[in-house]
């Protein structure tokens, strides 16, 4: 998957699950203040992220801090660069 | 002051009593707390959980997981503060006491008709699915039984009536199933399950009953030469509860989003921390506030074996060990 298409599938995906209801997302949307996501909703969304794009067991690794929708796409992108870069 | 939902009466551990002459007059005895039974009354069926069935089939996995763990422990509490009651009534303090007792265990087994029928008809779930591997099954079922079952041998026994009755009504219902009461009805609210809100609510509303009268059980034994073994008991079981609110044994993943990791460890450390506050209330309460600060000190200790255990079994840390590094 390209980084385009994993961007908007990140997109596609944050305005599915926003507890305001089902809506466009964009890039420079803050998750709370724009997007109504509170403490459960930002977990099920981290579950979902995890799920969909097959992200490892970052169990041991690094979490992301997030505040927009942009912050989400750069960690799925990093994350899935990050097998190859360690090739 | 404590915030809470309308109709919902607190117990005494959820107020800010001022001084000693404040606090004893405060705890009810088991007249006032029969009397009280008799116009808190409520029906499983007015509750109606087959209401919340399409919103329950709506919830996304990770809520409906939740969920499910949280009902199937206290289902699993439920049923055996049922079967181990019936020794404390056998063998109380004063007959008014007995009378309570017996109002608290229909009370209980209420609360089971309650569980179930909502596991059945609103989450459509097998009893045996949710039952299995619940960490109070496990760690403090066997523990509260050899209690009650001392009582049993012996009823003349007040030293183990006691042990008992700490084990019971203030471990069991003070410190674990308030704590999940609290946080499982938030979540019911968060989700909009109005059935499972409601029934909640009841129950919590019956267990403040239980738990005061808990209190004043427990603050009349340590005022009448009793102290030493209430103070035991508190120290023998609470590092069973503090297992079971961790649970070592329920994978808990470290999600990816930080905010998430936060987030989730806040929820659970929050629990911890609502069980530890608790803990301390209740000995001050029933007299015994020299030993709060060594028992938060236990508690503590406990919380951390529980989290050593978890990484043990999982290979990796605990949300809540994973949000502090």
């Amino acid at each position: 998957m390209d980084n385009g298409t994993s961007r908007a599938q990140v997109r596609r995906i944050v305005g599915e699950m926003s507890p305001l209801g089902a809506r466009e997302a964009n890039s420079g949307d803050r998750l709370v203040e724009d997007l109504g996501y509170d403490s459960l909703a930002v977990i099920e969304l981290s579950l979902r992220i995890e799920q969909e794009f097959t992200l490892a067991d970052l169990g041991t690794g690094p979490t992301a801090d997030i505040t927009t929708v942009q912050d989400i796409e750069d960690f799925v992108v990093q994350q899935q660069a990050a097998p190859s870069d360690a090739a | 002051m404590s915030v809470t939902t309308p109709g919902l009466v607190l117990d005494v551990t959820e107020t800010a009593p001022e001084t000693a002459a404040e606090q004893r007059g405060r705890l009810a005895d088991s007249a006032a707390l029969y009397r009280r039974w008799e116009r808190q009354q409520w029906a499983v069926a007015q509750v109606d959980p087959a209401r919340d069935a399409a919103t329950w089939e709506s919830l996304t996995p990770f809520s409906r997981e939740q969920m499910l763990g949280s009902l199937g422990e206290l289902e699993v509490g439920e049923v055996t503060v049922t079967h181990t009651l019936g020794a404390l009534i056998d063998a109380p303090p004063t007959e008014d006491d007995r009378i309570f007792l017996c109002t608290q265990l229909a009370d209980e087994a209420r609360h089971v008709r309650f569980f179930q029928t909502y596991l059945e008809d609103a989450c459509r779930t097998g009893l045996d699915a949710v039952e299995e591997g619940a960490d109070y099954s496990e760690v403090f079922t066997p523990v509260l039984t050899r209690a009650t079952d001392a009582v049993r041998q012996n009823p003349e026994d007040r030293e183990s009536w006691y042990r008992a009755l700490v084990y019971y009504h203030l471990i069991t219902e003070g410190v674990l199933a308030a704590t999940a009461l609290r946080t499982t009805r938030f979540l019911a609210r968060r989700l909009k399950l109005e059935a499972l809100e409601e029934g909640l609510t009841n129950v919590t509303r019956d267990e403040s009953r239980h738990v005061s009268y808990g209190l004043r059980a427990a603050q009349d034994g340590v005022a009448g030469g009793f102290a030493q073994v209430v103070e035991d008991a508190h120290f023998e079981s609470l590092g069973a509860a503090a297992w079971v609110l961790i649970g070592p044994s329920r994978h808990n993943p470290v999600p990816a989003l930080h905010a998430a990791l936060l987030s989730r460890a806040a929820q659970i450390r929050g629990s911890v921390e609502i069980a530890r506050e608790r803990l301390a209330k209740q000995l001050r309460l029933v007299g015994l506030p020299h030993v709060a600060e060594k028992a938060v000190a236990s508690w503590d200790l406990a919380v951390e074996t529980a989290l050593d255990a978890y990484a043990e079994r999982w290979n990796a840390p605990h949300p809540i060990r994973a949000a502090a590094a």
